[in-house]
């Protein structure tokens, strides 16, 4: 049995590259962009929004079969609410600088449709440890793309890669100056475009 | 209608139990964070006066230890006697707190507390003045909400290293303040006003026009207690601190 | 008066809530397909910023934030930790409570309005409006003036969108850049015009 061909590992590795929940379904872009200017802000909300994502799945999968389904939505609702909340304290108790720097965007992470989508989508219908396991998955695909962006951000907009100036002191006095705009919102958006672009572009050629 | 009562059972159940587990987490981590921000505050006094450097990463404890060996928080009224808190009961502004940062036994600094204005909201920080009355040491950043790339530069390295040197008099000696220019210093400003004008943020006009009207209102509110400082008077060496449990 | 005019226009412009703080970016590409629905949607957004910002406002000042349980003999009280889930709670009530008022009034408002209505709910840019207040220390008039703000803004944005997709449709792009790729682009020029509105000073 190879491991590419577990239900688990499918359920994993969709949401992580062909489906991915920002490129290929447009989804949970808000919070993806605003804190992409560097690496460090960029993978803690990946982790922020993968421990969400995977225990809202999970939690919410456990009761699927006992939540009304009039009140389904307030339900899912308030299970990523609490825990959005436990992630923001737990920051703000242990990585203060970073939430900081992150300011209202975890709280965002309510709202992030992915969540929302995976809990109505998948956890209703789906045993927890798959639940958990697409959770996982989206929250990888979620980060990989989140990281990406910063990753460029980063290195043009401050010539450095998780903080650590990379640029060489040699090449600034050759004349070579950071890329003011790569800070700016603007440029977040032209990357995600450019990106989803070449993603959709590597899915296609593969049919 | 068991349906209903059964949706209402559940609602309420989920209350419970998400009320219950988020208090718990948010009391359990309350202290901690409480430390945090005291710790960040702390940090921010120390980098206006060079006690700590912005590139290094220091532990609560550390920070502590550093501040608390330099660093005496006291409050002071207009004519620079020492207050005590019961004297602001009204609130009228007329105690100020100041931030003294002493080497044996001489006052190096004082730390000013600034609170602006900001284009989207209020930037907290501090200021940190000669002993001479009259002279930036440092000036710091540690809370605001302009936005990222353009007025959030006001929390960077570079535009705070301005401040060091510049003058909050003029050269005959008449209360100016630190104004944020438009643009850059040795362009746009005059030669005989450069000492106390800092270079502006591109891109973020608005946030260095609300900081600068922020700063001239917070150091004319101080400028009794630096008047202290230039005239060197003597009720102004002020040395221990009134309240040591006042950290 | 000059300091609210001047929020109103940063909130618009400079620091639009959807091309500065990318708020509110999922039905922003969805409905951005043609112009009727992004009005419809536009002014829904707008509605709802106005209404649940200040509601908001007055829910934090008056129970949540440290000390504001003090009429209550409960000075000490720290209740801000669940600003978030009664902000999210205040949005989903307000959504339903204007639906519900906009179906007893006005039939015709509510064809166009009403399949947006659920679909604001779950917008950021609202939840952020909210978040943002507290953030930045708002008054209560300012928040009144930055939710309206904020939705003109978020407004202008989609419906500038919807008339550049028109465009684009009959553009011949290589695959892969259409729909979602060439949307994003787009509104990364347009947030680069928003961003030149910094200079405006009252």
């Amino acid at each position: 049995m190879k491991l590419t061909r577990t239900k688990a590992f499918k359920t994993f590795a969709g949401p992580a590259w062909y489906e991915n929940p920002i490129n290929m379904q447009m989804l949970g872009i808000c919070s993806a962009l605003a804190v992409t200017v560097q690496l460090k802000t960029a993978f803690v909300m990946t982790l922020a929004m993968t421990f969400v994502v995977s225990l809202s799945n999970l939690i919410i999968s456990l009761l699927r079969n006992v939540i009304p389904g009039n009140i389904r939505i307030i339900v899912e609702l308030a299970v990523i609410a609490s825990l959005v909340i436990l992630a923001d304290e737990f920051l703000r108790a242990y990585y203060f600088e970073i939430s900081k720097l992150l300011s209202v965007f975890v709280g965002l992470i309510i709202t992030n449709c992915i969540i929302l989508g995976r809990a109505e989508g998948f956890a209703l219908s789906n045993p927890p440890h798959l639940a958990f396991v697409d959770g996982l998955g989206n929250g990888v695909g979620y980060g990989s793309v989140l990281m990406s962006v910063a990753l460029i951000r980063e290195l043009f907009g401050s010539g450095s890669i998780f903080g650590y100036t990379v640029v060489p002191e040699r090449l600034y006095a050759a004349g070579y100056e950071d890329m003011g705009l790569m800070l700016l919102a603007p440029a977040a958006f032209i990357i995600i475009g450019l990106m989803a672009w070449l993603q959709k572009y590597l899915v296609n050629s593969r049919k | 209608m068991s349906e209903t009562l059964k949706s209402i059972g559940f609602a309420l159940g989920m209350c419970l139990v998400c009320g219950v587990l988020l208090t718990a987490a948010a009391t359990g981590l309350q202290p901690m964070q409480e430390k945090n921000r005291l710790s960040d505050r702390q940090k921010n006094v120390l980098y206006t006066v060079d006690l700590a450097s912005r590139d290094k990463a220091y532990t609560p404890e550390q920070i502590r230890d550093i501040y608390e060996k330099n660093i005496d928080k006291i409050r002071v009224s207009a004519a620079g006697e020492i207050a005590e808190p019961a004297e602001d009961k009204a609130g009228d502004g007329q105690v100020l707190t100041i931030y003294l940062y002493t080497k044996n036994g001489e006052i190096q600094n004082y730390i000013i507390p600034i609170e602006s204005q900001g284009l989207w909201g209020k930037i907290y920080g501090y200021m940190a003045l000669e002993n001479d009355g009259s002279t930036v040491a440092g000036f710091t950043v540690y809370e605001h909400s302009e936005t990222p790339g353009l007025g959030g530069e006001i929390e960077k390295q570079w535009f705070q290293e301005n401040f060091e040197g510049k003058k909050i008099v003029d050269r005959t000696g008449r209360f100016v303040a630190v104004q944020i220019a438009k643009g850059d210093v040795d362009k746009r400003v005059p030669e005989e006003k450069e000492s106390h004008y800092v270079d502006g943020i591109s891109g973020a006009t608005l946030t260095g026009r609300y900081l600068s009207k922020g700063l001239e209102k917070t150091l004319s509110r101080y400028e009794p207690v630096s008047l202290c400082f230039r005239k060197q008077r003597l009720s102004c060496r002020l040395q221990e601190p009134t309240d040591p449990g006042e950290k | 008066m000059v300091e609210l005019l001047s929020l109103f226009l940063n909130s618009v412009f400079a620091g639009n809530i959807l091309l500065a703080y990318f708020l509110g970016m999922c039905s922003f590409v969805a409905v951005s397909k043609n112009i009727e629905t992004a009005v419809g949607l536009g002014f829904a957004v707008i509605f709802v910023l106005t209404v649940t910002t200040p509601v908001n406002w007055l829910i934090f000042h008056g129970l949540l934030s440290p000390g504001a349980l003090a009429w209550a003999g409960l000075p000490d009280v720290d209740l801000s930790f669940l600003k978030l889930i009664i902000f999210i709670s205040v949005i989903a009530a307000m959504v339903q409570a204007i639906e519900i008022i906009i179906d007893r009034f006005s039939a015709s408002l509510y064809a166009g309005l009403g399949i947006f209505l659920p679909l604001i709910a779950v917008n950021c840019a609202i939840l952020g409006g909210s978040l943002f207040m507290v953030e930045r220390n708002l008054t209560f008039i300012e928040s009144v003036v930055f939710g309206f703000g904020a939705g003109v803004g978020w407004m202008l944005a989609i419906v500038a969108m919807a008339a550049a997709r028109i465009k684009l449709r009959y553009a011949d792009l290589p695959s892969g850049l259409e729909g979602f790729a060439i949307t994003m682009i787009v509104t990364g020029l347009m947030a680069m015009a928003f961003m030149l509105f910094s200079g405006i000073t009252m």
